[in-house]
């Protein structure tokens, strides 16, 4: 397509709350490549990290695996991946860490780009491999990392408070590790500020994502993983509130209008999806699903970034009681009962458990927690295998005929019902 | 019934100890605890007057694993769980297993699930070493261990029954230290598969009585140098199936140092005496050697085999690459390159347990030694 024809294309007007991300996103992206101009240190941390404290230091904080999304969304990730791989790493790893590899030794992007990086915070109650890809990174200019190592919640009480004291020394030694990086002595007060803003935001983010209750649903998990963006990367700073503030009433008008993401007589599957997305399948998974009154309205996944931060608390307390519970450090049985919890919550009706080959984190409970929902639920579910990123390991053919048997069952069932 | 064994009975046992594990449990009357590698302090489990058995994977077929771990998690988290899935569950009363990784951190949620009526506790390893929380965690998690299996059995330790079995396990490290430095320089009275069985059998069977064995074998081995022998540095995580180091004595390769956790990593386990048990247990875990899921010092692994290499004389490094350990698979492109820059040869061995055929292993190996021999590399 010719760049003419392209710019005939009749352009989509932005909701405010789209203008608001895509200005948000380029201020954002702007400052963090002027970063070393401004007498700022750029950090590399992953998405569940306590970024609240590289915020009250003025630290600007990338995240590696959202621009690794960008790439993936935009089908690079087989190509990218390939040249990763040609320098001696598995297959097998991490999709994100892949493409990011590839784009380090290429420079594709289809973005333009994140800076690089003066230091690193890996928090691994997300995963273990952002630890590891991370260190890979950090070789590279010879940088410090810090681990915000996050032991599994498990669910003895009075373990948990252990866990709990362990995390709050740590990020102790976080804020003296960032004031000998950037000899300057970190801030309370203005960490107090900031925790306000990201309390805020995680509450009307919660709000955006609980939106799903309504029947028919104004939200789709795919409006949910358009609008956690900001959620993951601005959190703690007044524009953050300000997003999900506009976000939260165009989708309210929306409900309170009885406007579905399918209209009301056609949405008949409520569906669960458990794991990150086959970003690369993103809307064509949306077409075929509401082609069978199928949406999917929520996964755990989204939800990680809901936090409930206690403002009465001391903020380290607060922010380690938060970041050590996301559902990927909690056990199989209290990420079960979450899942079940939006089960409930949002009147689910079907389930997509997606085995990620990229995601051993999430994956690996899979089939275990599928087993116990269903019994749970006694709601039938499909299982799929592919990867988040990584085009080769997606089976075209197979995948959308598991799709379809998986809604002849539910019809069967519901026409049983009926 | 482990204290008086030949070498060559070591070596048949190591292959599947279970069936004498569960006649001298049967005679003994005392209960069994497992755990996987690595670092659970085996100390505290015996203290209580348990068998503490290491879980280092089977040859046996997978049936169930598949079925929870899909093909593409670590083939030791594997195989240990379809060794209690399918074949030796019944014999443990109950399980401490470390997290050190995504895999270990499901693989306990999974365990617990398909054993609701037995004991089950993590040891949650601190997955970063060089800051002063992870001390403090590391004896927060011991103390939670003595507590939890204390409930559990309704018993009570002292200082005295923990330093009693310090005692004894540290008698048993000390005795392979002096075989394995025996071994180094007499690579023809002791192969590296009877060396390594040795200290793999250590960690599955009760010490008091394989100590007595470890002591007559020292007592008998008798100088031997041997002829043809090329120094080797062994490093990774485990080696197996055993059949791997007898491709290493086939070919007269001698592994004068490693980083095994099936290996000197355990054997570097004395607790201090010195000092409050806890304590003491406490420092060793922080002064074990490098384990890729726990440091986070980005070039200790680089630097601990490059020190080994030069300490040792050695001639090349093999690196025993177990398939889908994401922990070594992030860590060993940098580090082939790195030592290879240092001008260490380096040769990598994909291994996988459950694996039977080693053909491909055995012709890569020879063809990397015969280039070394010749000078090519």
């Amino acid at each position: 397509m010719s760049e003419t024809q392209k710019s005939e294309k009749p352009k989509k007007e932005l909701t405010k709350s789209q203008m608001l991300s895509k200005k948000i996103t380029e201020d954002y992206m702007n400052e963090a490549f002027r970063a070393h101009e401004l007498g700022k240190l750029i950090g590399y941390t992953t998405a569940i990290s306590p970024v609240e404290i590289f915020v009250a230091h003025d630290i600007i904080p990338i995240y590696p695996e959202n621009h690794a999304v960008a790439n993936l969304t935009a089908k690079k990730g087989a190509q990218l991946c390939a040249v990763t791989e040609n320098l001696g790493y598995t297959s097998h790893l991490c999709a994100y860490a892949r493409s990011d590899l590839g784009y380090r030794e290429t420079g594709i992007t289809v973005t333009r780009g994140i800076p690089e990086p003066d230091l690193f915070l890996a928090c691994n109650a997300q995963c273990f491999t952002l630890t590891k890809w991370f260190q890979v990174l950090a070789r590279r200019g010879n940088l410090p990392v810090f681990v915000f190592d996050t032991p599994e919640y498990i669910m003895d009480k009075k373990a948990r408070q252990e866990i709990i004291k362990y995390c709050v020394l740590q990020l102790k030694e976080l804020i003296s590790f960032l004031e000998e990086v950037t000899k300057r002595k970190f801030d309370y007060d203005r960490l107090n500020e900031v925790m306000k803003y990201s309390a805020e935001s995680s509450r009307l983010y919660k709000k955006f994502l609980d939106m799903a209750q309504y029947k028919p649903s104004p939200i789709s998990i795919f409006d949910a993983l358009i609008g956690m963006a900001i959620a993951v990367y601005r959190r703690g700073t007044p524009e953050c509130v300000e997003y999900y503030r506009t976000l939260c009433e165009e989708f309210q008008e929306k409900a309170d209008k009885g406007i579905g993401v399918l209209p009301k007589d056609k949405e008949k599957y409520r569906l669960y999806w458990e794991n990150l997305p086959v970003w690369f399948k993103f809307s064509d998974h949306a077409k075929l699903l509401g082609s069978y009154g199928g949406v999917i309205l929520t996964s755990l996944y989204v939800h990680a970034w809901s936090f409930e931060f206690d403002l009465n608390k001391d903020p380290l307390l607060t922010l380690a009681e938060n970041y050590v519970s996301r559902f990927s450090n909690s056990t199989l049985e209290d990420r079960a009962d979450m899942a079940m919890d939006l089960f409930k919550r949002y009147s689910l009706n079907g389930m997509i458990m997606f085995m990620n080959r990229s995601c051993k984190a999430v994956s690996f409970a899979v089939p275990t927690l599928k087993d116990v929902l269903v019994k749970r639920t006694g709601i039938p579910a499909l299982v799929f295998e592919s990867d988040m990123g990584d085009q080769r390991f997606y089976s075209e053919t197979q995948i959308r005929t598991r799709i379809e048997a998986y809604f002849e069952t539910l019809d069967r069932l519901q026409s049983k019902v009926a | 019934m482990w204290e008086n064994l030949s070498l060559k009975e070591v070596v048949e046992l190591t292959k599947d100890p279970f069936p004498s594990i569960r006649k001298w449990v049967k005679e003994k009357g005392k209960k069994v605890i497992g755990s996987t590698i690595p670092d659970v302090p085996e100390e505290v489990i015996h203290a209580f007057g348990f068998l503490p058995v290491s879980l280092i994977g089977t040859d046996k077929p997978l049936k169930k694993a598949p079925s929870r771990l899909p093909d593409n998690a670590c083939s030791l988290a594997r195989s240990n769980l379809e060794l209690v899935l399918s074949y030796e569950g019944d014999l443990f009363d109950g399980f401490v297993l470390p997290q050190v990784c995504d895999t270990t951190q499901h693989l306990s949620d999974i365990w617990r699930i398909h054993f609701p009526n037995k004991y089950m506790e993590c040891f949650l390893a601190p997955r970063q070493v060089d800051r002063p929380s992870a001390r403090y965690w590391v004896k927060e998690e011991i103390e939670r261990l003595i507590e939890s299996m204390g409930n559990w059995s309704g018993k009570k330790i002292s200082n005295s029954d923990l330093m009693n079995s310090i005692n004894l396990f540290n008698e048993n490290k000390r005795l392979l230290k002096e075989i394995y430095d025996f071994k180094k320089k007499n690579p023809g009275a002791l192969s590296n598969k009877e060396f390594f069985s040795l200290v793999k059998l250590s960690m599955q069977v009760d010490k008091e009585e394989f100590n007595k064995s470890l002591k007559a074998i020292k007592d008998q081995l008798k100088p031997q140098k041997g002829e043809g022998y090329l120094d080797v540095v062994l490093a990774g995580i485990t080696c197996d199936p055993p059949e791997v180091y007898g491709l290493f004595d086939e070919i007269k390769l001698n592994i004068v140092a490693d980083t095994l956790v099936t290996g000197t990593r355990y054997i570097q386990g004395i607790v201090p005496q010195d000092k409050d048990p806890v304590e003491g247990m406490v420092d060793r875990h922080m002064n074990r050697g490098f384990f890729s899921p726990i440091h986070d010092n980005v070039y200790r692994n680089f630097e601990e085999i490059k020190a080994l290499y030069k300490e040792n004389n050695a001639k090349a490094v093999i690196y025993i690459h177990i398939e889908f350990c994401e922990s070594q698979e992030y860590d060993l492109p940098d580090l082939k390159n790195m030592l290879r820059k240092e001008g260490i040869p380096f040769h990598v061995m994909d291994t996988e347990y459950q694996t039977l055929s080693l053909s491909h292993l055995r012709t890569r190996l020879q063809a990397f030694f015969e280039s070394l021999k010749g000078g090519a590399l």
